[in-house]
């Protein structure tokens, strides 16, 4: 099995087709075309996404659906076709596609997660994609835990 | 903020060399047409906003911080409707297949 080193979990080994593939990459990070998305079970609910690309780029992301129950996810044509899904099709949050959302930690500032540039997996495919909410009531920086704004409070 | 009116097939200068035509007027969108020289970047302002945040976003490397985040949302079955892949270290899984309601 091939390894890679990450940010997080020093060496670690993964398989091919754990591997989701983002054509495209993410705005910012365009050259970043292969993610891992690992869980752990003392760091549930977070999920890490570890670029293949450079051990230094992993983003924390929470499952959309956590955050908003009733969360909606539209894709743009062009972009149901980049996650692999037909083209116009309306996706349906469920087995195949899960949508996430990157979190920001920033000292000083209440944890935030991105609701309106939803990371989304196509988990048959293993394809993904960021696909930006146009016209959504989402937020950029939806607050996660605004009781407790102070960063690590134990 | 100016503001103007403008009918589908008007357009209007931003200098000498910027053209925006309004091509077609929807119920919830409109169209616009930009002539623009070619060294000027035209970003829609979503993307840049989002490339911003996922650069703030990389950079929340913090181990006691994510573990401090983590206890306060506190363990959820967020991926227990997915399909793991237990990697040699038990203590990882890997996003797989899944053939399960999310």
């Amino acid at each position: 099995m091939p390894k890679i080193k990450t940010l997080y979990f020093n060496e670690l080994e993964y398989t091919q087709d754990s591997v989701f593939h983002f054509a495209a990459g993410i705005p910012g990070f365009e050259e970043h075309t292969a993610f891992l998305f690992i869980e752990r079970a003392d760091t549930s609910p977070l999920v890490f996404m570890q670029s293949l690309h450079d051990p230094a780029i992993c983003f924390i992301v929470l499952p959309a659906s956590s955050i908003d129950p009733d969360y909606r996810l539209e894709l743009m044509p062009e972009e149901a076709v980049a996650v692999g899904l037909p083209y116009a099709e309306t996706p349906s949050i469920g087995p195949e596609i899960l949508p996430l959302a990157l979190v920001t930690l920033t000292e000083g500032a209440e944890p935030v997660a991105n609701l309106m540039s939803p990371i989304v997996l196509n988990l048959q495919a293993h394809k993904g994609i960021q696909a930006i909410q146009l016209g959504s009531p989402y937020a950029l920086r939806h607050p996660l835990a605004p009781e407790c704004q102070a960063a690590p409070c134990s | 903020m100016l503001v103007m009116r403008r009918r589908a097939g008007e357009s209007f200068l931003i200098g000498a060399d910027i053209e925006i035509e309004i091509l077609e007027v929807g119920p919830t969108r409109v169209k616009l047409g930009i002539v623009a020289p070619a060294q000027l970047t035209i970003s829609r302002k979503e993307v840049i906003l989002t490339r911003a945040e996922n650069l703030t976003a990389s950079k929340s490397t913090d181990p006691a911080v994510i573990a401090w985040l983590s206890r306060k949302l506190g363990p959820a079955p967020v991926m227990d409707t997915v399909n793991c892949l237990t990697p040699a270290d038990k203590n990882e899984k890997y996003l797989k297949n899944s053939g399960h309601k999310y």
